[in-house]
């Protein structure tokens, strides 16, 4: 057997430290863990427990009696996790730790069990071979009784795991050993009467059995209610426990390391800039934002791409730009939607590159259609100065969009700097070839 | 040159208040500073300043934030609330405007404009960032074409407020507001006043809904 990790005292070194909490931990255990859990609970080593309880079973069944009793009442569960997660979540460190795991070999304590017991039936039997008048009209019913409480039994560490793939199977298992002891019952109840049970007697009392046991569930009904209530209150902190984890790794993964580079690169003030906004943005869309599958949302694509665009360009100076970003609506993205933002990529390129911040960029997702304005305060330009041959704001902005049915404009003034405003007709709108007709013959 | 205006500065980062502090020019004086919501509505109370820049999110109170300092602060007569948060999250600007807030600024705002925004504020003027002019024509349902028809109509925005409030969500100041709309900067602040109300008077269903919609988590 292994050592046991909880069953060492405190090291004399280490502070002291609070009471861990009584667990049956599911590694180091010999048997149902209840002796490793009190060790760990009492800060005393995991023989001395486990050597009183052994001594204790003699003395009219003490030992036994607390043990099964500790295995009934005591929870599953790792006594140090359990600890952590006790403490008051304002006290909590907020990362994930590696959990401390003894990986120790489990000694199939069931099968030896069984075995034993098989061992014992021969014994049995062949000292009835050889004559000795054993009294085997017990020793069915006990043996029925108690097999069917260690069916019944048995699932319950399973249920208190809640897992959910075993639940049907540990009903099955639940009513196989009630019916079993039941039955078990009976037969000793029959051998206590002297000849058997008569059938009449039998029904009669089933009933009257029957009757008490929905007496004492109807006076039990509320406390079961509560428990079951208590249960779910627990379920879902269990699930908003999970939600912090996650937000705790994702400040672990990415803030710190973003803190890090930060102080690494503090002589680039332009690097540091960009790094701050990129986490920034991410921790804003961590806090403030709902959290979209992809594929479902225009508004989450756009965030993408005004991203990518912070990222990857720098203004004339070569200073980060920070996009403005104001959005209204939002729709499942389509083939039209994806070509208005392709456009809009474009066009926020060009209002960081050529423009002057602040660039702002508003979305508002109507009925009919999508509309996009990208503005930025540079100096402006006239679009009649642009060569035809020059590919970008005629082709890769105006054309992308006009071709799938939308329209686009370019306003520019030295005062003013320079706004391009997108509209793409969507679900139905059947105005959109007029009006990019109207557009072109302007153009 | 006129007098300063004098502003309360509540914040329970005193990192962020020494910044705010050092970057407002020379038009506003910082006269007094808090960190919970108790403080603040003692220092209101005691100072009656023209202008309180407000966090959004305080500590101490009753836990309601910026909200409950003007809630608390009603008897207190000619201050005005800015509110000032670094969230984007749309119900802590909804709520704090829907209380008497008299405009909502990200902690983003530069200091020319965040001075600006106050001697607005001080003026009985409105302050609408791009982002809440967003809000607003989302919890109104303005980009469905919904706009009211009567002037005294609070569960919708007329045609020319909806003209507004996209202008300044594309990044519009008020002044080129008034320019490309031909009227009066005066008459931009006036519609813009008036969405304000709306939005702090409006029963409009959609608004409450919205707002639930958007809660996180």
């Amino acid at each position: 057997m292994t050592t046991a990790p909880y069953g060492a005292p405190a090291q004399p070194g280490t502070p002291a430290r609070a009471r861990l909490p009584l667990r049956r931990p599911e590694h180091g255990r010999w048997f149902a863990g209840v002796a490793t859990g009190l060790a760990a609970h009492l800060d005393l080593p995991v023989a001395l427990v486990r050597l009183v309880l052994v001594a204790l079973a003699p003395v009219a069944g003490v030992g036994i009696a607390l043990y099964v009793f500790w295995w009934l009442a005591v929870p599953v569960g790792d006594p140090a996790a359990a600890a952590a997660a006790a403490r008051p979540s304002a006290l909590q460190r907020l990362a994930r730790r590696q959990p401390l795991r003894a990986d120790g070999r489990r000694v199939p304590w069931a099968e030896l069990a069984l075995g034993a017991l098989l061992v014992l039936a021969a014994g049995v039997l062949v000292a009835m071979r050889l004559g000795a008048s054993l009294d085997a009209a017990w020793a069915l019913p006990v043996l029925v009784v108690l097999v069917g409480v260690a069916l019944a039994w048995s699932q319950l560490d399973a249920v208190q795991r809640g897992r959910q793939d075993g639940r049907r199977i540990s009903v099955l298992r639940l009513i196989g050993g009630g019916l079993l002891a039941a039955a078990g019952v009976l037969l000793v109840a029959g051998q206590a009467v002297g000849q058997g049970v008569e059938p009449a007697l039998l029904v009669q009392s089933a009933v009257a059995a029957l009757a008490v046991l929905l007496g004492v569930g109807l006076v039990m009904a509320p406390w079961w209610v509560r428990l079951a209530r208590e249960l779910g209150d627990e379920r879902a902190a269990r699930a908003r426990e999970a939600e912090r984890a996650d937000i705790a790794a994702h400040l672990h993964d990415s803030v710190l390391q973003t803190l890090a580079l930060i102080r690494a690169r503090s002589d680039e003030p332009a690097e540091v800039a960009r790094m701050a906004r990129a986490q920034e943005r991410e921790l804003r869309e961590w806090l403030y934002d709902d959290r979209h599958e992809p594929g479902t949302s225009l508004v989450a694509a756009l965030r993408a791409v005004v991203a990518e665009v912070e990222d990857s360009r720098s203004g004339p100076e070569g200073d980060p730009v920070a996009v403005d970003v104001v959005v209204v609506g939002d729709r499942v993205p389509e083939p039209d939607t994806l070509a208005l933002l392709q456009a809009t990529r474009e066009a926020l390129v060009n209002a960081v590159v050529h423009g002057r911040p602040p660039v702002s960029l508003y979305l508002e997702v109507g009925p009919q259609a999508v509309e996009v304005f990208v503005r930025d305060r540079g100096g402006g330009f006239d679009l009649d100065d642009v060569g035809p041959d020059r590919f970008g704001v005629r082709e890769s902005i105006m054309g992308r969009v006009r071709r799938r049915g939308g329209t686009a404009r370019v306003t520019s003034s030295p005062e003013r700097g320079t706004e391009v405003h997108l509209c793409m007709p969507v679900g139905g709108g059947g105005s959109g070839h007029a009006a990019d007709e109207d557009e072109e013959r302007e153009a | 040159m006129s007098e300063p205006v004098d502003v309360v500065l509540v914040d329970d980062h005193h990192m962020f208040r020494a910044g705010v502090k050092a970057s407002l020019d020379a038009r506003v004086r910082v006269v007094g500073e808090a960190a919970t919501v108790d403080e603040a509505v003692q220092v209101v109370h005691d100072l009656a300043p023209p202008v309180v820049l407000l966090d959004v999110h305080l500590p101490g109170g009753d836990g309601g934030g910026g909200a409950e300092v003007v809630r608390r602060c009603v008897d207190v007569s000619g201050t005005r609330f800015l509110a000032l948060s670094v969230s984007d999250a749309a119900e802590d600007v909804v709520a704090v405007i829907r209380v008497g807030a008299r405009g909502y600024v990200t902690k983003a705002i530069d200091a020319k404009a965040l001075s600006d925004a106050v001697l607005r504020v001080a003026g009985g003027d409105a302050v609408f960032s791009p982002r809440l002019a967003g809000f607003v024509l989302d919890a109104f349902g303005a980009a469905a074409g919904d706009v009211a028809t009567g002037d005294d109509e609070l569960d919708r925005l007329s045609a020319r407020e909806r003209e507004v409030m996209r202008l300044i969500a594309r990044g519009y100041t008020y002044r080129e507001v008034a320019g490309e709309l031909f009227i009066s900067v005066k008459t931009v602040e006036t519609h813009v006043s008036a969405v304000l109300r709306k939005l702090q008077l409006s029963n409009r269903n959609e608004l409450t809904r919205w707002a639930a919609a958007r809660r996180l988590l």
